[in-house]
């Protein structure tokens, strides 16, 4: 018997041939990497789970269904080619759907009725449903139910079958009812056509046309949400909302759209602001002799160390009052802000755009370019502005590139400050606290479909980002770690 | 240094921009917020001076306690956590593999997008009828399976390992190739068991744990310093989520530099999986813990967002944070601004802070000697 101890000597224990011996431990390295990947793999699904599982969960018309499920009527090809032939039957637009007038929509709806209960034909309604819950809901809109007439309903194929329920079979038939849904006369064309089918009891719902968006009554009733979506329409139904229900009641802008373009703005003003600043002042610390040069260094590091709870109180004031107010004038009233830039683009601009962690990185990068090389491209006596924008700069690209990612991201998922600056009216609004309006007004109904999708919309440009240039996000957190 | 009067003037010409703003945005709002902390200001009337008093009233205000409470729970737990699972995270994937970059990649994912994305997916995640409680009701439901899995896993891989030693071969109790056969023979084994019905999943109703809207504790009944709201939980779990890659990352940038020379030659004298964690692997990524430590415990300390997302979803009380507290106090609805005690308060957070950073700095220091 071998002892414990002795294992650790593979040469002296052993009695295999170092032959076999070395396949046995080349049989323990490729187990090893294969073990290694997948838990690999489980990690990257547990971290990469939630965005995706929120992503496929947009596109459901409850994304609260329980318990939850993969089978998603919208993934469904059978439904795609319906959506897009009932959104051309509806108003001749096969991506967006709709009712407008002169639309004939035929539809079919198919029951199983058990040996023993009659057919009946089954009530079709289109009823007056406000579209969600939001500000949508509330605005004057035209319903398609004011437009709509169903013509009879007759039944256009029948055939017997078997169901089975638990361990017992229960015989009857399937009965398809088919109908007409017609535009009456002239009129505004409508977005949706919301439907509700009823059928008596002992018919239970098996499919239709479109797949019913939520089933009531033991199976008995089949709401749509949409019986002329369109392609579009009805697989991202929950993103074509995000755009078109929330509206500002005067202008009917999509706030979604007014935000994304906030979003734009901000991040694009903020860039150019931080690179010509931070880029500046990098500058200055890295290549100039000064006296207090190390006293402002030193407010560089610090000013990076204070909480922002203790700096908001303050800023905030300082735009309220439009940096100073002197009997009743206010500074910024000279750039057009007599107010003061609460609630503005401009005060957020402000507030955002001392970074002091940009200039430290700006200063680094500077002082990695050795002396001799900003020198032998120097023509002699050059200002300090020539060496910086004519030769430094030039050289200083591959960080400015670096610095523009990092303030795009940092801009684009910023919280704090819009929180605090901008807080009405909604058309001010930047995307991420967009967002927070979102669930204010559809998360204590339930209705997170166009939260969900909201979201994903405003992650999807950080995302590619993230996905073109990688690199540039990692090696700041690689360099994170690697200093002491 | 000779300083050129020239250089001067140019620099403080590169400088003025930045030095306009560091003025105004830090310089004079530090003071302010040191000067109303002393006072009563309240936005509307003239500041009157009232010396200590918001310092000590701070202590006497419920919202104020429950706030230092949570932040100072969350801190400590979270930073626990996630400072872990990242160290031993990077350490098993501190491998020269092929697709390494596809994986790192895909943990940094959840750490690009913004915080308000992240929460409300979680917010919905939490919601009584949501992922978390679905998936806790799957586990229970298949707990028997489960048990029965990693049963077969230990026998099979006790088996295995006790029969190549017989054989004289040094295979160790985690014997990579022996763990897949076990894991391949405790899977087929499991699904046998399944479908002859020997073992089945449980029937269970749902599972209805309320994340959200409850003023719930875990551990129930606990005095209240002890005491973690389940709000503030579910806050725990999804800062850990999205923090651990990033830490993850920067151990592995440290582990990196370590030599393999150092695992090769532990392994020869016989060290075990756990001894060269423990002894190699913590030792030479001390730089990169204290680092994480720190930003772990600035970024926990002062967890704002989270709080502000999740709004009316979870009573204030079980999930107010002292940086929460500090914007309650100044925006509180309805109520008159206190601005003066929301100072307070910020004061507060920031020494606090700095006093954490610097009693857990000295706590590694003296470790290292």
């Amino acid at each position: 018997m071998a002892t414990a101890r002795g294992l650790s000597f593979p040469d002296d224990t052993t009695h295999l041939e170092p032959r076999a011996f070395e396949r046995w431990q080349a049989r323990r390295r490729w187990a090893r990497a294969g073990l290694i990947y997948v838990v690999m793999l489980a990690f990257a699904i547990i971290f990469i789970g939630p965005l995706l599982f929120a992503t496929v969960s947009s596109i459901k018309t409850d994304p609260l269904e329980y318990p939850p499920s993969l089978v998603i009527p919208q993934l469904q090809s059978a439904n795609w080619s319906a959506a897009a032939r009932l959104g051309v039957a509806g108003a001749g637009d096969r991506w967006f759907g709709g009712f407008a007038p002169g639309a004939v929509v035929p539809f079919e709806i198919t029951y199983f009725v058990r040996d023993g209960v009659e057919v009946t034909t089954p009530d079709v309604v289109v009823p007056r449903r406000r579209p969600g819950a939001g500000p949508g809901a509330v605005l004057a809109m035209d319903f398609a139910a004011d437009y709509a007439s169903v013509s009879e309903t007759v039944i256009s194929r029948r055939q017997p079958t078997v169901v089975e329920v638990g361990e017992t079979t229960v015989a009857g038939e399937l009965v398809t009812f088919a109908f007409t849904i017609t535009y009456e006369g002239d009129g505004p064309r409508t977005d949706r056509l919301p439907l509700d089918v009823t059928a008596d009891l002992g018919m239970t719902y098996v499919e239709s046309t479109l797949t019913a968006s939520r089933l009531e009554r033991r199976g008995r009733t089949a709401s749509f949400e949409n019986a002329a979506p369109g392609l579009f329409g009805y697989v991202l139904r929950n993103y074509v909302r995000v755009f078109n229900e929330v509206r500002t009641p005067a202008t009917r802008q999509s706030l979604f759209a007014v935000w994304i373009g906030n979003s734009f703005v901000f991040a694009f003003f903020r860039i150019i602001i931080t690179l010509v600043i931070a880029s500046m002042a990098g500058y200055a610390l890295a290549r100039l002799r000064f006296r207090g040069r190390e006293l402002i260094f030193m407010l560089v590091l610090f000013a990076q160390m204070v909480p922002l709870q203790v700096l908001f109180i303050s800023n905030y004031l300082v735009l309220r009052d439009g940096i100073i107010s002197i009997d009743g004038f206010k500074l910024s009233a000279l750039w057009g802000y007599p107010d003061g830039m609460l609630n503005s683009l401009t005060g957020l601009l402000f507030v955002t755009a001392l970074n002091a962690g940009a200039v430290f990185i700006m200063k680094q990068f500077f002082e990695s370019i050795p002396r001799e090389v900003e020198e032998a491209a120097m023509i002699d006596g050059a200002s300090h502005w020539r060496r910086y924008w004519s030769v430094v700069l030039p050289m200083a690209r591959p960080a400015l590139g670096a610095l523009t990612i990092i303030t795009f991201q940092a801009a684009w998922n910023d919280f704090f400050w819009p929180f605090i600056v901008l807080t009405s009216p909604e058309t001010m609004k930047t995307l991420p606290i967009g967002l927070l309006s979102f669930r204010n007004i559809y998360g204590g109904v339930g209705d997170w479909g166009l939260i969900l999708a909201g979201a994903v919309l405003s992650a999807l440009p950080v995302i590619i980002l993230f996905i073109v240039f990688q690199r540039y996000f990692l090696e700041g957190v690689s360099f994170g770690g690697g200093k002491e | 240094m000779r300083h050129h009067r020239q250089d001067t003037i140019a620099a403080y010409l590169f400088l003025l921009p930045f030095l306009l703003l560091l003025t105004i945005f830090f310089g004079y709002a530090t003071v302010r917020a040191i000067y109303f902390s002393f006072t009563d200001y309240d936005l509307f009337t003239t500041p009157n001076w009232v010396g200590l008093r918001n310092y000590i009233d701070l202590f006497a205000d419920p919202l104020f306690l429950s706030a230092l409470r949570n932040s100072v729970l969350f801190a400590i737990i979270v930073t626990t956590i996630q400072t872990f699972l990242a160290l031993v995270m990077a350490s098993v994937l501190n491998q020269k593999v092929r697709g390494i970059g596809f994986f790192r990649a895909a943990f940094f994912m959840p750490s690009v997008t913004s915080s308000v994305v992240i929460t409300l997916i979680f917010l919905w995640m939490f919601q009584r009828r949501g992922l978390f409680n679905y998936l806790t009701h799957q586990f229970q439901s298949a707990a028997p399976l489960i048990a029965t899995f990693v049963a077969l896993l230990v026998v099979f891989q006790v088996a295995q390992v006790a029969w190549e030693r017989t054989r004289r071969l040094p295979a160790t109790w985690f014997d990579p190739a022996l763990f897949v056969v076990s894991l391949l023979i405790a899977g087929g084994g499991t699904w046998l068991l399944h479908v002859t019905g020997v073992v089945s999943a449980r029937e269970l109703p749902p599972v209805d744990f309320i994340w959200l809207q409850t003023r719930a504790t875990i551990p129930a009944g606990a005095p209240f310093w002890l005491s973690v709201p389940i709000p503030l939980a579910a806050i725990m779990i999804q800062n850990i989520f999205t923090t651990v890659p990033t830490f993850m990352l920067m151990f592995l940038a440290g582990l990196q530099d370590v030599p393999k020379s150092h695992y090769e030659a532990a392994s020869l004298d016989g060290a075990s999986a756990a001894q060269q964690f423990f002894h190699i692997t913590i030792p030479s990524v001390r730089p990169v813990t204290f680092l994480v430590l720190t930003l772990s415990m600035i970024g926990t300390l002062q967890m704002f967002d989270q709080v502000a997302i999740f709004g009316d979803a979870a009573p204030l009380r079980s999930m107010v944070t002292l940086a929460y507290f500090v914007y309650n106090r100044m925006f509180p609805g309805a109520q008159t601004p206190e601005v003066g005690f929301a100072a307070a308060g910020a004061i507060f957070l920031a020494l606090f802070t700095l006093t954490v950073v610097l009693i857990q700095r000295r706590i590694v220091r003296s470790e290292a000697i």
